[in-house]
């Protein structure tokens, strides 16, 4: 039951708390880009925790039995990328085969995901935050991506609403996203403290 | 006379790959790709400028590599390659700062072998790398990585100004300045790249019009 | 035959560079490694140096002391003896770490010889709100604890700050992180203190 409960607190510090957007600044570039609308925000979103999941987890594994064991770590960011790509690609062969619906709705983000800042930081953060057991970097590793999908989830559905403000002509598109993400960020400073 | 002809073509081709990642194809205001280390690593202008230093030294290299194997590259395999090779870049700079600038290395944290996932580098080893020659490769990667570099000591020393006082612990607000914390905080560097980017636009459409 | 024939033809390029970047990166690591690791080193004892002027050298004892942290784990912990050019021990110091209030806090902690006061410390790493929460590096509240006694701490809102005692005056605004470091000590100095006793580490320190 304490276990339990480290792992829930663990999640949620993930997902609210130290939101990967917002306190870490990782997946900007997908989150200007992809976050117009609900339905492909929500795409981007399931895409990438599915990938932070799997590679996550792999990535931790590798390092744990293979390059500490070893002592490669220098060779550590070049297993972690040719791993993430490979992840994408192994995630991409079985939605296309097993959800092909799934597929439709976020197949075109896949490739994207493999430059996605999240994914390489999770698996890094991971890295440094010395987590020793398999179960904490699973929940670590999918809910960095669920927090991403909320966050991206969240920005789309204020974008929406901000094509009918009257934005001034400069400002429309990225600046006033970012200035929109950044009362985001204040807004989740409150879950700060949440967890003790 | 037309040796003279083409020499002239040749350093205008060299002069515009230099200049354009400068600022009509500044990555950060123009392009908005590898907006992560903008608002990441600009809370003070000492980190800002060994990141901007370390992906100059990472785009010039794999630039290079990159236009060497240009003919040599087989269509599916090559993002990868793209990738070994800046991660091979960037696990040697991240090395070098580990040992020479620790200080620098600590600051920067996770987000040196994040470099690799920069968009900048990728984006410009496919657009430029691939299909030009060496010398316009390294040129269009000084270019690009001034650019970014310049980009992000503006937004640091907006934000160290704000949030210290200081730069490079030399004070420069009066004494009487309070100090807007929110600049060292998450919502200071949104705000302040959302206003930066919508000056930019603003510039450019004056321009054009 | 056929197929390994066409795997090598499509994916020649990547095995040579694999292995050429292979090699860049081992021949880098192997000329920088030794900095970085003299680098790691250095940072501790700088920081310990400061809370312990008199230490030239710092031993790492070998003796296995663990603490069991707020989240429950138990955690290895490695003491460093403090030695001053004579030879003799002026301090014991060790890293601890704890939860903040919004993020996780890494001390460095000097005690003195014996165990009785704490000499001070300073923040290794930490996450906490800029002007509040992140004003426990500062030195008017870590003043507070060089000379305290080496027991329980206690926080209080209000006091005098510039009394040495086992009373520390918490930041204002910031109780939870003030709390936050004062636990740490709290579990960290007992806890070692006990164990450093049952190995009969503590008195002359001949070990």
């Amino acid at each position: 039951m304490d276990r339990f409960y480290v792992l829930l607190m663990g999640f949620l510090s993930v997902v609210l708390v130290n939101n990967f957007v917002f306190t870490k600044f990782l997946g900007t570039c997908p989150y200007l880009g992809v976050s117009g609308r609900i339905d492909s925000a929500f795409g981007m979103g399931l895409a990438v925790t599915f990938v932070t999941a799997l590679s996550g987890t792999l990535t931790w594994l590798v390092d744990y039995y293979i390059l500490t064991q070893l002592g490669l770590e220098m060779t550590r960011y070049i297993c972690y990328i040719v791993i993430i790509a490979g992840a994408v690609q192994l995630v991409e062969m079985y939605v296309r085969k097993f959800f092909p619906s799934l597929y439709d709705a976020f197949g075109i983000f896949l490739p994207l995901i493999s430059t996605n800042c999240v994914i390489l930081g999770v698996c890094l953060f991971i890295n440094i935050w010395g987590i020793d057991n398999l179960l904490e970097v699973v929940v670590l590793s999918t809910g960095t991506g669920i927090g991403f999908a909320v966050a991206i989830c969240i920005m789309a559905g204020i974008r929406e609403e901000l094509i009918m403000a009257d934005v001034p002509a400069g400002f429309q598109g990225a600046p006033i996203t970012l200035i929109a993400a950044g009362i985001l960020t204040l807004a989740f400073m409150g879950f700060a403290g949440m967890i003790k | 006379m037309a040796m003279a002809q083409s020499n002239e073509l040749q350093t205008g081709v060299y002069k515009r790959a230099l200049l354009a990642g400068l600022w009509e194809q500044n990555p950060t205001f123009r392009l908005l790709i590898g907006m992560c280390p903008p608002l990441a690593v600009t809370t003070a202008v000492k980190p800002a400028l060994t990141m901007g230093l370390s992906v100059i030294f990472v785009l010039v290299c794999s630039n290079f590599v990159t236009s060497l194997m240009r003919n040599l590259l087989k269509p599916h395999l090559r993002i990868i390659m793209f990738t070994l090779n800046i991660a091979t870049f960037v696990t040697i700079c991240d090395l070098y700062l580990r040992a020479y600038l620790p200080r620098m290395s600590e600051i920067l944290g996770a987000y040196v072998p994040l470099i690799i996932v920069n968009c900048i580098i990728i984006f410009r080893c496919e657009a430029c790398a691939s299909k030009c020659g060496l010398i316009v490769s390294v040129l269009d990667a000084i270019g690009m990585g001034l650019g970014f570099t310049i980009a992000l000591c503006i937004l640091a020393t907006i934000r160290e100004l704000l949030a210290t006082g200081c730069i490079f612990d030399l004070r420069v607000m009066p004494r009487g300045f309070v100090p807007w914390l929110a600049m060292q905080m998450p919502v200071g560097a949104f705000v302040t790249l959302g206003l930066l980017l919508g000056l930019a636009s603003v510039l450019t459409r004056k321009k054009r019009s | 035959m056929l197929k390994i024939k066409y795997f090598i033809q499509q994916s020649w390029l990547l095995i040579v560079s694999s292995f050429c970047f292979g090699l860049l990166i081992a021949a880098s690591n192997a000329a920088l490694s030794p900095r970085i690791e003299l680098n790691m080193a250095n940072k501790l004892n700088q920081l310990i140096v400061v809370l312990l002027p008199a230490a030239k050298e710092f031993i790492p004892s070998d003796v296995d002391i663990e603490v069991q942290t707020g989240t429950g784990k138990k955690e290895k912990v490695k003491i460093y003896k403090a030695l001053s050019d004579t030879e003799q021990c002026v301090g014991w110091s060790f890293k601890a770490a704890g939860e903040g209030f919004s993020g996780k806090i890494e001390l460095v902690v000097a005690v003195d010889k014996d165990f009785e006061k704490i000499a001070g410390f300073d923040v290794l790493t930490s996450s906490e709100t800029p002007g509040f929460g992140d004003q426990i590096k500062m030195s008017y509240f870590r003043s507070q604890f060089a000379g305290a006694p080496a027991e329980e701490l206690a926080v209080v809102k209000t006091g005098e700050p510039t009394k040495i005692d086992s009373e520390i005056v918490a930041i204002t605004g910031a109780t939870v992180s003030s709390e936050a470091v004062v636990n740490i000590l709290n579990s960290f100095i007992s806890s070692i203190n006990k164990q450093m006793k049952e190995r009969g580490l503590l008195g002359d320190g001949t070990k």
